[in-house]
């Protein structure tokens, strides 16, 4: 019998034995990429690593690689920050067309029918938001009392009042994303904690947090071309400025082209000089152009991503010409093809020399009638997975191509614009007030393109305001300025400006004016009640 | 772990063996129709636990016998006997089976068992005598059909998972899969790698019975865990004479059905007619792609269990188990080798019993991807194999480069190519079981104590390869096929340790019977990937891609009690509640009680007590609280940074720096709960030759576990998992069994059910609509929604016009009116939850005669055609590099453009089917070897025939949209079953 009762000694004492197990619910993550925000922040460039994560939103979708994301129920590659804005900018105007209408919210983008469902109007949407919470995220742990607290040395927390400095302009950068394609955006500052949301912000109040935010950073980032690579320095944040005024008219009905004239004075003022090579800009080594001021990051080993340019160089292979080979990738069959508005921008003579030219032909229709037949419409060679000698990157569906974000190509331009502009150029005059200078900026672009001849020069009496917006097209073609370009010239909606498929007619037809913005995207419309759709959606 | 590692060390100690020598009986248990052998029958001595059961031949030994003790014999669907102990030296005892009214069986329903007759929950169990005959190769395949309320739906794959779901589940982000329960373990649906499923890995040799619980009042013993119901498994238990079983079945299983493309003549005439210009690419072949990608199959299952009583005093069960199935694609094998080990000793006058069950799987796989789309898309002109080949002589597209080969891109790859040159193997190792004491305290008898230990340990490898260079399929750079080879481990813990008193009283009409308890279990596990090492990227890369994860762990510790009170035998009440904790959230939401009572009249002894024709009428009604817990970010409430791995990574100068980004987070997630209410009429007619339950339902799911949308910019994602929303369920279910005939030479039973349910979801974040499902076209695109007021996963479409009946071309309904077709004016049109599932088996016997077959059916689902919708156009004749064969239907159609026509709802089809699952024909020699030995020897067809109005190949798919399936495959059976 006492053998008995010593069992039930034992097993009264397992069972006591059990409440001590209350403790092990509190578990912690395991893994050696799963971390605490202390633990981060405390390790050897952490800071850095957490900064790479703001960056690196504009270039990548996850932490995982190109088929990971950040965001959910949207596909990865779809939700690629300057995929999307490409998208947006190139694919709804009369640059390019997208073969397989399958993939979500393509057609409907480069038809102009697009509703609040699409999903690439969500991608952008989340995606540069999310940009706006990385950076505040970043801003709450890099307080100095935090770095002090963290035990991080002097030398990094002097580098971290930069980061923080730099984070501030990439979430600037994002707002002015936001006012450009949707007129509006939440607006959360660091000062917000997480889940809560933003209230609505008008165009107005964007453009003067964005115009305030940036001026009184800029003196507190490194100088232009000082920074290292990947990182922004003070010509980044000057570009957004010159870019928030050239359109200035549009987003707050107020012209700012001073503003904008004498920040590009000053952007062409800090050292970029044209590469001499127009088609270097948008090769495999086009970071290293000297005509760069800000690029999204592509790497066909460590920054793999379904972005801009991986996107572009595989879409540009022909699927009769099958010339992946020219560009160093494997090609998409087709995907992208020009429409006919396009390509007239480059006839006449004058274009005979001209290295943007870079449309290919072969014995394709110039029309499009059916999008979903890959043999239609000329195709383009501008982007290459290729490096300066001409060898290929080394992985060919992931391109090394940086996607040109900014480049002073763009800064001579909007520096003509807005000086006619500013002197009495309106669009639907056909003044020729582009002074000697502006002449020379466009000049040096076309003697650039012509070789350094000066085959393709113009000038004063040929350069209208509707010359600059063919120019620019000419010259910065897929680089995501199109759709701004042509709301800026009153060319988007409407019908005086009609291209192949505008308004879902092959042949073209007016749109209206409520496509200038894109609708809030239905799922973020519900989720934040403070949010009010834009008109005629 | 260490400590839980501790407490089974003390918990060893507690194994005094003694034994008392007490006088023994014997003797054989026998049907009183058929003289059969009855094995499994409970022989106890009536008031005290002492007992055990009859093996293989109905022998029993029963010790500890004294004179004037009476003994009880009970099996499920036979009559109770109760005999008197004077002193016989052998007993002879004949049952009678009482059509099917389960009186006294015990069920189990979580932490103890409840008589079958006194049940007041919604529940069903199904016994080893009543499974699915047939090539089942995993275990819950033997119930398919067979309960009302539970649908189960396996792919072709051999060994393949199966989606189980009680009451349509009960969730719309997190898990619609039921609780599983093996011996008192609860098991994790996670199966890591080199397995095919979770429950592949079980023998169902080895399984005794299923209990399904469907209604919350039954489930909620199981708290946090049991809103989508819960499936108890029991496996065979030891036993105490010497007896063999051995099984033997052998298969052979071709295709039945491809789906309809054009063949090469007619592919041929279609591009001349179609795209003349590219005649110059078609072959001179007719090749049938879909055929030539599968084969004839094989399959063998040997099962031998021994039952004995183990140095004289240890009732034991081994059963070894090996399973051998081909899949239809070519390649494609499941191995499963198996050791279950069944101890079953009572010590201390049977005060302290003990159960072990130990259960080990070795399985091996050969994976086979699926290669149905390129199948159904590869040129038919095309051969399998050229002359010359590079690519170990299939025919490939290629162009020479030089020396180099290189493919050509946007050009399909041949999929036998792809099947017979990949390499891709499969390794899980399980071992699982349990421990459990059982202990009648000996100066109070009334009270038990109840320690059960329960582990479940599996290390999984897959490894994949296909060689550089002479193989086309997989991943290129630059045109070069640089293969793949890559590597995979997993390792997945689960233990749990329970302990639990039960207290059982007589008080003159009230019988009382308390059950409370404590239970603690851990879930971990860690894996390693290797990714592709043949990437040429991987060695560029200075963080390689090696990944080691480690899950982190989830922890529940629970107290739990029951008590169940019967007055008069006649009103039954059951009230139980559970306290869950775990580590899934956060400590302000950790802790929650599920509560759940129910109540049970015994309409028959009250009101019919002399009625003959009735004989049992019960009505039952239940409530409960269920909740769950199980989505797919386990530790969402945990603030933390997720590091870039290196691929992810961006440039700093020319350093690459892996990012490092804050994790969505929901810091206040909390459980689902699920209320459900149960109302139930159990019912017998004729001395119960025909008896039934009828139950109708209502569950109301609320704080819906839901990855949905979050204010842009307030969280590190557009979405993140919060408690939103809700929907409801209401349904009714029958089940009827009958034995229409019942004489001495001929029985035939069978058994129906039937299934209604209707799903509806009552709220979402601010209403907003949320999509769901998979694009099954392009990138991106998804054609479900979850959307208040209709069914989860509705379809979200276009609606096509039609001229003369003939649909036109991109032409939707502007259902807006806006002047625009756009995605606003997609409408829902149906889903594909049925409006009727049945079910019925029939199990014939004529003198040594067997016949059974199993019919499913289902109504009113419906089934979105997606390889019509996204391959039958003729667009797609060119859209790669290569022509590119398309679905005949397309001639009904004439579409051109797929885009223009895939969101149609004229591709939603109706899915209604019905299926024979299985038909046995067998004969049993009952006295082979002169009486010693009983033989049998069965054939039979799996999966017998399909009757459907579905164009597609078959329309019993999960999630509603058919992208193509691993198709099931018809099977012709013979076996034979030894026993001695």
């Amino acid at each position: 019998m006492k053998k008995i009762n010593l069992n039930f000694i034992y097993i009264f004492v397992a069972m006591a034995l059990l409440q001590s197990c209350t403790k092990d619910l509190d578990v912690i993550s395991e893994d050696a990429l799963v971390l605490s925000s202390d633990v981060l922040y405390s390790s050897e460039g952490g800071y850095k690593k957490a900064l790479a994560g703001v960056y690196g939103n504009f270039s990548l979708t996850g932490t995982n690689g190109s088929d990971s994301s950040f965001l959910q129920g949207i596909d990865a590659g779809t939700s690629q920050f300057g995929r999307c804005m490409w998208y947006l900018q190139n694919l709804t105007t009369d640059e390019v067309v997208w073969s397989y209408e399958n993939d979500g919210g393509v057609r409907e983008l480069q038809r102009n029918v697009w509703s609040d469902q699409n999903p690439i109007l969500l991608g952008m949407f989340s995606r540069t938001m999310a940009s706006v919470a990385l950076s505040n995220e970043f801003l709450r742990q890099s307080t100095p009392e935090k770095v002090a607290a963290r035990g991080v040395s002097a030398a990094e927390s002097a580098n971290i009042a930069f980061y923080r400095n730099e984070v501030r302009v990439l979430r600037a950068m994002s707002y002015y994303y936001m006012l450009d394609l949707f007129g509006k955006a939440p607006f959360i500052s660091e000062n917000n904690p997480v889940n809560v949301a933003g209230p609505e912000y008008s165009k107005l109040q964007l453009f003067n947090y964005i115009q305030s935010e940036l001026t009184t950073v800029i003196p507190n980032l490194k100088t232009a071309r000082t920074n290292e690579y990947g990182r922004l320095d003070q010509a980044v944040a000057k570009m957004i400025l010159a870019k928030l005024y050239l359109n200035a008219e549009v987003y707050i009905g107020a012209p700012k082209y001073t503003e904008c004239l004498a920040m590009c004075t000053d952007l062409i003022g800090n050292g970029y000089t044209l590469n001499t090579n127009y088609l270097r800009n948008f090769n495999a080594e086009n970071h290293t152009s000297p005509e760069m001021i800000f690029t999204l990051q592509s790497d066909g080993v460590v920054t793999q991503n379904y972005g801009a340019t991986t996107v572009m160089i595989n879409g540009q292979v022909g699927s009769l010409e099958g010339n992946g080979a020219d560009f160093g990738v494997g090609g998409w069959g087709g995907a992208l093809r020009l429409r006919k508005q396009f390509v007239q921008k480059f006839d006449g003579n004058m274009f005979s020399t001209d290295r943007r030219n870079t449309i290919f032909s072969g014995t394709r229709p110039i029309e499009i009638a059916n999008i979903s037949l890959q043999g239609q419409g000329y195709i383009l060679k501008k982007y290459s997975n290729k490096n300066n000698a001409g060898a290929v990157g080394v992985n060919s569906t992931f391109v090394d191509t940086d996607f040109p974000l900014f480049r002073l190509a763009d800064v001579y331009l909007m520096y003509a614009e807005a000086q006619m502009r500013l002197s009495g150029a309106t669009n639907v005059s056909n003044t020729t007030n582009a002074n000697a200078t502006s002449i020379g900026y466009i000049n040096a672009l076309r003697m650039r393109a012509n070789n350094g001849t000066m085959a393709g020069n113009v000038t004063q009496s040929a350069v209208t305001l509707a010359f600059i917006l063919d120019e620019r097209s000419r010259e910065l073609h897929w680089e995501g300025h199109r759709r701004q370009d042509l709301i800026r010239f009153d060319k988007y909606t409407g019908g005086s400006y009609n291209w192949a498929w505008k308004g879902n007619i092959a042949g073209g037809t007016s749109i209206s004016d409520n496509l200038k913005l894109f609708p809030i995207p239905a799922p973020s419309l519900a989720a934040n009640k403070n949010l009010t759709q834009n008109p005629g959606y | 772990m260490k400590t839980i590692y501790s407490k089974l060390l003390i918990l060893l100690f507690l194994l005094p063996l003694s034994i008392l020598a007490q006088s023994t009986i014997s003797g054989t248990v026998t049907d009183s129709k058929t003289n059969q052998a009855i094995s499994g029958v409970n022989v106890k001595v009536k008031g005290s636990t002492n007992g055990t059961a009859t093996d293989f031949d109905g022998k029993f030994r029963l010790s500890n016998v004294k004179k004037g003790d009476a003994l009880t014999f009970s099996y499920i669907g036979y009559k109770d006997i109760s005999i008197t102990y004077n002193e016989q030296k052998g007993l002879n005892v004949t049952m009678e089976e009482e059509f099917s009214q389960l009186q006294e069986v015990q069920i189990q329903v979580g932490y103890g068992t409840v008589k079958k007759k006194d049940l007041t929950g919604s529940t069903t169990t199904i016994a080893a005598k009543d499974f699915n005959k047939g090539a089942n190769v995993t275990v819950e395949n033997l119930l398919n059909g067979r309960v009302a309320g539970l649908t189960i739906n396996t792919s072709g794959a051999p060994g393949s998972g199966s989606q189980i779901r009680i009451r349509g589940g009960s969730s719309l982000s997190a898990s619609n899969d039921p609780l599983i329960v093996i011996d008192g373990l609860p098991i994790s649906n996670d199966n890591g790698t080199g397995g095919v499923s979770i429950l592949a890995s079980i023998n169902p040799a080895t399984i005794e019975s299923f209990t399904v619980l469907k209604d919350a009042s039954a489930s909620a013993i199981y708290g946090v865990r049991a809103s989508n119901g819960v499936i108890i498994i029991t496996t065979k238990k030891g036993g105490k004479t010497l007896s063999v079983d051995y099984n033997f079945q052998y298969g052979l299983g071709r295709l039945i059905k491809t789906t309809d493309v054009f063949d090469g003549d007619s592919f041929r005439a279609l591009i001349n007619s179609k795209v003349p210009s590219r005649v110059a690419s078609l072959g001179t072949a007719n090749t049938d792609w879909q055929r030539a990608i599968y084969r004839e199959t094989e399959y063998t299952d040997n099962n031998i269990s021994l039952k004995g009583n183990l140095f004289g005093f240890i009732p034991s069960r081994l059963t070894l188990g090996r399973t051998f199935q081909e899949g239809l694609r070519l390649t494609n094998e499941f191995n499963r080798n198996t050791i279950g080990v069944s101890l079953n000793p009572s010590f201390l006058n049977n005060h302290l019993k003990i159960k072990l069950n130990a259960n080990y799987s070795n399985e091996t796989n050969r994976f086979a991807g699926g290669v149905e789309g390129s199948a159904i898309r590869f040129d038919p002109t095309q051969p399998i194999y050229q002359a010359g080949s590079p690519f170990e002589g299939f025919f490939e597209y290629y162009k020479m480069n030089g020396n180099v080969v290189e493919t050509l891109p946007n050009s399909p790859r041949n999929p036998v190519a792809q099947l017979m040159q990949t390499r891709d193997l499969g390794l899980n190792n399980r071992l699982f079981g349990n421990f459990e004491l059982d202990y009648k305290f000996h100066f109070f008898p009334a009270l038990r104590a109840v320690v059960n230990v329960g582990f479940d340990e599996s290390f999984g490898e897959r490894s994949f390869s296909r060689a550089t260079g002479i193989v086309a399929s997989g991943s290129t750079n630059n045109n070069i096929p640089y293969g793949n080879r890559s590597f995979s481990q997993t390792l997945r813990n689960n233990k749990l340790i329970d302990a639990y008193f039960v207290y059982t009283k007589s008080f003159s009409d009230l019988n009382v019977d308390v059950t409370a308890g404590y239970s603690y279990q851990t879930f971990s596990g860690r894996n390693f990937n290797s990714n592709n090492l043949l990437d040429p990227n991987v060695s560029a890369n200075p963080l390689g891609y090696n990944i080691t994860q480690i899950p982190t762990k989830n922890v529940l510790l629970a107290y739990f009690g029951r008590a169940n009170f019967s007055y008069k035998d006649k009103y039954l009440l059951s009230l139980s509640a559970r306290q869950d904790n775990s580590s899934r959230f956060r400590k302000e939401n950790r802790t929650v009680w599920f509560p759940a009572v129910s109540f049970a009249w015994k309409l028959k002894d009250e009101f019919f007590k002399s009625n003959k024709t009735l004989s049992d009428l019960k009505l039952r009604l239940g409530y409960g609280v269920t909740g769950q817990q199980d989505f797919d970010d386990p530790n969402a409430y945990l603030e933390k940074y997720n590091t870039g791995n290196g691929t992810s990574q961006y440039f700093f100068g020319s350093t690459p720096t892996p990012i490092a980004v804050p994790a969505r987070y929901s810091p206040d997630i909390r459980w689902e709960q699920t209320i459900t209410y149960n109302g139930g009429i159990d019912f017998g007619l004729f001395e119960n030759r025909i008896n039934g339950s009828v139950d109708v339902f209502y569950k109301d799911s609320r704080d819906l576990i839901v990855d949905g949308v979050v204010p842009d910019g307030s969280n590190f994602s557009n979405r993140a998992f919060q408690n939103v929303g809700s929907f409801t369920t209401k349904g009714v279910e029958l089940g009827i069994n009958a034995d229409v005939v019942k004489t001495n030479n001929f029985n035939w039973n069978v058994n129906f059910n039937f299934t209604k349910f209707e799903r509806r979801v009552q709220s979402l974040l601010n209403g907003a609509d949320l999509a769901t499902g998979d694009g099954f076209a392009g990138t991106g695109g998804s054609g479900q929604v979850h959307r208040v007021g209709f069914t989860p996963a509705s379809f979200l479409l276009f609606k096509q016009l039609y001229s003369n009946g003939q649909p036109i071309e991109g032409a939707y309904a502007d259902l807006n009116a806006d002047g625009l077709i756009n995605d606003q004016d997609r409408y829902i049109y149906r889903n594909s939850d049925p409006d009727a599932t049945f079910g019925f088996a029939s199990n014939l016997t004529y003198k040594n005669i067997d016949f059974s077959f199993n019919l499913r059916a289902s109504v009113g689902n419906r089934v979105l055609n997606a390889v019509n919708a996204s391959r039958a156009q003729y667009n797609n004749l060119t859209i790669d590099s290569q022509l590119s064969n398309i679905p005949t239907s397309v001639q009904s159609t004439n579409f051109n453009t797929t885009s223009n026509v895939v969101f149609s709802d004229l591709y939603v089809e109706n899915g209604s089917f019905l299926r024979m699952d299985n038909i046995t024909l067998g004969y049993t020699f009952p006295n082979w070897l002169e009486g010693k030995a009983s033989l049998r020897f069965f054939t039979g067809v799996q999966n017998a025939f399909l009757i459907t109005k579905y164009s597609g190949l078959d329309p019993e798919i999960t999630g509603g949209v058919d992208n193509t399936i691993y198709p099931r495959q018809r099977q012709l059976l013979f076996g034979v079953n030894v026993k001695f």
